[in-house]
């Protein structure tokens, strides 16, 4: 999986994924979560546009990454359009706190 | 697509995932009519299982996996055996509650929810997985 990291504010890091996260490439996102958290950027947008494929390595390192941003006063949102990833998110119920936003533009309003 | 049979042998690892993946994009860009969103839940479900081996499959990196998938007009059917050593299928457990924020614990609730059968036994010294899933209606 690609892992492309951008600085959209002073607060605000956009992750864009382009492949498969799952077991193998999970660790590599929540690492990036993590180190942006800690360098003060604690509102983080995942952009699962280009995700084909997730599992629940995937989603915990999602869901690790909530907390984390969390903790520090902050929140994780993600952008998420493939099938596989809206069902997956749909089957585990995290959709509830992970509400999948159509687009990275969508996901930052009122960021 | 009836009885379309692919059989993989190799090691339970991350390199055996991409096998596995690369026989998924082989299914699916066969002509014909493998219906794409049931072979996509399907491998969901498949990568849960193949997941569960690479991570708790014991001697540690030493385990080898056998996987024979068949692929119906009306279901998908595989069973992936492996020769470590002997694991037991943890009992039903639910789906965590998100509000706990659980990082881990998804996988096998998850592979359950897209199965319409899901086994394992041991015999012969292997660990055998038995997976079902019987197409939704379109």
């Amino acid at each position: 999986m690609e892992l492309t990291q951008s600085s959209l504010t002073e607060t605000v890091t956009l992750l864009a994924c382009d492949g498969r996260l799952n077991m193998i490439s999970a660790p590599k996102l929540k690492s990036a979560i993590a180190g942006a958290v800690s360098d003060g950027s604690v509102r983080i947008i995942v952009d699962l546009g280009g995700v084909q494929f997730i599992d629940s390595s995937g989603l915990g390192a999602l869901v690790a990454g909530l907390k984390a941003s969390r903790q520090a006063g902050g929140d994780l949102r993600i952008a998420a359009k493939t099938e596989q990833v809206l069902s997956v998110l749909k089957l585990t119920n995290l959709d509830r706190i992970l509400r999948p936003y159509p687009n990275v533009s969508d996901a930052t309003r009122e960021w | 697509m009836n009885g379309e049979v692919r059989d993989l042998a190799g090691d339970a690892s991350a390199e055996g995932l991409e096998e596995f993946r690369l026989l998924f994009d082989q299914l699916r860009g066969l002509p014909g009519a493998v219906r794409a969103d049931e072979l996509m839940l399907f491998e969901t479900a498949l990568m849960e299982i193949a997941n569960n081996t690479v991570e708790h499959g014991r001697p540690r990196g030493r385990v080898h996996w056998h996987l024979v998938l068949r692929v119906d007009s009306d279901r998908i059917d595989a069973t992936l055996s492996d020769d470590g050593e002997e694991i037991e299928l943890p009992p039903d457990a639910p789906m965590p509650d998100p509000a706990e924020l659980a990082t881990s614990g998804r996988g096998l609730p998850l592979a359950r929810a897209l199965l319409d059968d899901l086994s394992l036994t041991r015999r012969d010294d292997r660990n055998i997985w038995r997976l079902t899933r019987r197409y939704s209606e379109e």
